[in-house]
């Protein structure tokens, strides 16, 4: 590998060293999908631009699509497990939860339709 | 050398969030380990595939990416169906 190219992949490695930590150490749900749905996608981008210096332009085209796949799809992923989160154990892991207060409100409107 | 350090790290991750795995508690904490665990693998992927200067296994990554998110959506699925039943 050359220079350019061994950087960034050992910053990528160091980078999903850092989300596994995170998923870890963190002591509530929300905060471990945020260590796994931040830093995990930046980590493979970051590995996968330093692995397009080795290939030409058709393998750094593969590595362009499995990086939009991956940046389009995981935040929608995170998002439906925090919400199937918040829906399954409301106001368990918060302080302050403005969400349920407008889910009771919004509820209690529709209620005679 | 640096690609094996750098496996080993995609390894690493992939071992803190097998832990988390296991030890839980909820079921989407246990989903979103099994998400860092194929992304760490996507890494590793691409890290053997830049060593081996092998660009077959590039379409891999693609088909994971895209396996990882339609897991993802149907755990979450059944999670939120799961709480809704009596």
């Amino acid at each position: 590998m050359n220079a350019v190219a061994s950087v960034l992949v050992l910053a990528g490695a160091a980078l999903a060293v850092l989300a596994g930590v995170g998923l870890l150490r963190f002591s509530t749900p929300y905060a471990r999908f945020h260590a796994a749905g931040k830093a995990s996608p930046v980590a493979f981008l970051v590995t996968a631009t330093g692995a397009a210096f080795e290939f030409g332009l058709s393998g750094a085209g593969t590595l362009a699509v499995a990086s939009a796949a991956m940046v389009l799809t995981l935040p929608v992923g995170i998002h439906l497990l925090f919400r199937a989160v918040h829906r399954t154990s409301p106001g368990e892991h918060l302080l302050v939860d403005d969400l349920i207060a407008a889910e009771h409100r919004d509820r209690g409107s529709s209620d005679g339709g | 050398m640096i690609p094996a350090i750098a496996i080993g790290g995609f390894l690493l991750a992939g071992l803190f969030a097998g832990v988390r795995l296991l030890r839980g508690p909820t079921l989407a904490d246990r989903v979103v380990a099994l998400d860092v665990t194929l992304i760490s693998m996507m890494g590793g992927v691409a890290t053997y595939a830049a060593d081996r200067g092998d660009d077959s296994y590039l379409s891999l990554l693609v088909v994971i990416a895209i396996v990882g998110f339609t897991a993802t959506v149907a755990a979450s699925r059944f999670i939120e169906h799961e709480a809704e039943k009596p």
